[in-house]
């Protein structure tokens, strides 16, 4: 069964288009990500997909619920953790999920029993009884999520869910996110730019940037559909260079070779065993190396690639166009 | 109905409780109004005379304690919905929208706790007038004056809560409300007989809701009527104001609250 389901989804502010035409879906107990700067447009489908935005054109389903015609149903099948803290500073822990319990219609004898699970959870049972006031950042946000949870949502929406956090906390609010996906067993979709969080939170993630999604996939085919590796020779000098490139090439595993002076760049799918043949080669031609360096893909490669730019707010659409066509040819 | 019912008091509950928390606003609330009804009150205790000419044989406060009654309600209750926009900024009012309970009990419950806010810091200035002499023919009156200033209080609640969710941003707020609040309570006959009022005066007066809330408070509070009107009719538009208050901010917060902020 599918969760959430898109369909050639559009929004736009006057001239300004947020979202153009995008379709995806989420299958039932999925971690699915949205990765993307910025402004990408990450938000605001986020935002449609939880009703607060009314889609310029296309479909969004919840639960197969639409958005649009059915946002009360949809409303009662999402919890939605927004991006910045929401808790209420001048309420306790308590009162704050009592407040989000409430609001969510869970029946009332029910209500302290879900609480305390939640607290629990979240390993705040001990402070709950505190003004928000004297939390921290990160036990803010882990309220927060427990709020999202409480009124166990078929669908949990985090946007942002680490921002602004320092790595420790970030660390084990990821720890808590796959507590409450294997507890609950709930379709969870977040947004983050941040590529560790995507690699090690999501199932699947969709690269999301100027409004469009560029790919989807999971984390591990990502990495590995951009094939390469990157090993980086340093020759001492370049006296038959032209016979050992000819043999590089050679190497099962090499797909393209870059070279430059006295430096080579090779873009290999198995670095690992390239590199003793590399060794076996340069010695038969008596070729001095000077460094060799292999380094694996990250995400950031992987973004890179495919939007052309890194994850940054970022300078104009032409340049991101132009370094997005250049990658192009790198891939193919 | 009970859905409704029940969402409004989940907002009515939170609102309450940060009102509580935040205490200390409540005394600085009260200064505003203390000062009116002790300096004003005091300035033109000379008008006793004009006062006398229509009716009252009392001293000026005591025929002005109504009308400070009053303005701290109107203050109260029109500034009362500006944590809209905090909500707006800060996220609750998405986690409320996103949540499944009706757009219209999210401005139910912020007037309902605002006018019962307002109701509460009018009482303070009542035991305020009462300290410092204003006397009651019946101290029973109490009740039904504290029941017309919550009514009151539950339709001006009203404004604030339309402007908070039509302004944009606090400036635009703080604009209009300054706009509205001041000329809605000099244009009655809070501090002046209505009968003792320019013509034209009277008209725009007659035309503004305070004005019939003054009116019953002062009938209540006094025992003298002022301006001929009857206290059924100045309780039926107080009642039709009310009424159309909560339908015409339901109608404008649902309709505001769907467009992105």
């Amino acid at each position: 069964m599918l969760s959430i389901e898109t369909k050639s989804l559009k929004k736009s502010f006057g001239d300004v288009i947020a979202v153009n035409d995008i379709s995806f879906s989420v299958k039932s107990g999925e971690i699915f990500g949205f990765l993307g700067p910025n402004g990408a447009g990450k938000s605001t489908t986020m935002m449609i997909l939880t009703t607060l935005l009314k889609p310029t054109s296309g479909q969004a389903l919840i639960s197969e619920f639409d958005v649009t015609c059915d946002a009360k149903k949809v409303r009662e099948h999402i919890g939605y953790v927004q991006q910045e803290t929401t808790v209420d500073e001048y309420l306790t822990g308590r009162e704050n999920l009592l407040l989000q319990a409430k609001l969510n219609h869970i029946p009332k004898n029910e209500i302290d029993l879900r609480i305390d699970e939640v607290l629990e959870l979240i390993e705040l049972s001990d402070k709950q009884n505190d003004s928000v006031v004297t939390y921290s950042g990160g036990m803010r946000k882990r309220l927060d999520i427990a709020g999202g949870l409480l009124h166990r949502p078929k669908v949990l929406f985090l946007d942002e869910p680490t921002v602004g956090l320092d790595i420790q906390t970030r660390r084990k609010i990821w720890e808590y996110i796959k507590k409450i996906h294997k507890e609950f067993d709930m379709t969870i979709f977040l947004s983050t730019h941040y590529m560790e969080e995507a690699d090690s939170l999501c199932d699947r993630i969709g690269i999301i940037d100027g409004g469009e999604i560029q790919v989807i996939d999971s984390p591990e085919n990502m990495k590995n559909a951009m094939g390469n590796e990157v090993i980086s020779i340093i020759m001492d000098d370049t006296e038959n260079k032209n016979l050992f490139l000819s043999e590089l090439k050679k190497i099962e595993f090499t797909k393209n070779i870059n070279e430059d002076g006295t430096k080579i760049t090779l873009f290999v799918s198995n670095g690992t065993q390239v590199i003793p043949k590399i060794f076996q080669i340069s010695s038969e031609l008596k070729i001095k190396i000077n460094t060799i360096s292999l380094t694996r893909p990250t995400l950031d490669d992987v973004f890179l690639s495919y939007t052309g730019h890194e994850i940054r707010d970022d300078d104009s659409l032409f340049n991101r166009r132009r370094e997005h066509a250049k990658m192009k040819r790198l891939r193919s | 109905m009970n859905s409704l019912m029940y969402d409004t008091y989940t907002i009515f509950w939170r609102e309450l409780k940060r009102y509580k928390k935040s205490r200390s606003g409540v005394l600085i609330r009260l200064i505003q109004p203390a000062i009116w009804i002790i300096v004003v009150g005091n300035i033109f205790s000379g008008t006793q005379p004009l006062i006398q000419s229509v009716g009252f044989d009392g001293e000026y406060i005591e025929f002005m304690a109504p009308g400070v009654i009053i303005l701290t309600a109107i203050f109260t209750s029109i500034f009362g919905g500006v944590n809209t926009l905090w909500d707006r900024r800060y996220g609750f009012m998405n986690k409320a929208l996103t949540s499944p309970i009706s757009r219209s009990a999210i401005a139910l419950g912020k007037m309902s706790a605002i006018s019962l806010i307002a109701a509460l810091q009018a009482s303070l200035i009542l035991g305020i007038a009462l300290a410092i002499g204003v006397t009651f023919p019946n101290l029973i009156m109490i009740v039904p004056i504290m029941a017309i200033v919550i009514l009151f209080s539950l339709g001006f609640s009203g404004i604030s809560v339309i402007v908070a969710a039509t302004a944009k941003s606090q400036e635009t707020f703080w604009g209009m409300i300054n706009f509205l609040g001041m000329p809605l309570f000099m244009l009655s006959p809070a501090l002046f007989p209505l009968e003792l009022l320019p013509n034209w005066l009277a008209v725009v007066a007659k035309l503004n809701p305070v004005t019939y809330t003054v009116l019953l408070v002062r009938e209540l509070m006094t025992g003298v009527s002022d301006g001929g009107i009857p206290i059924l009719l100045s309780l039926g538009i107080l009642f039709a104001f009310v009424i159309a208050m909560i339908g015409l901010a339901s109608y404008v917060f649902t309709r505001e609250v769907n467009k992105p902020f």
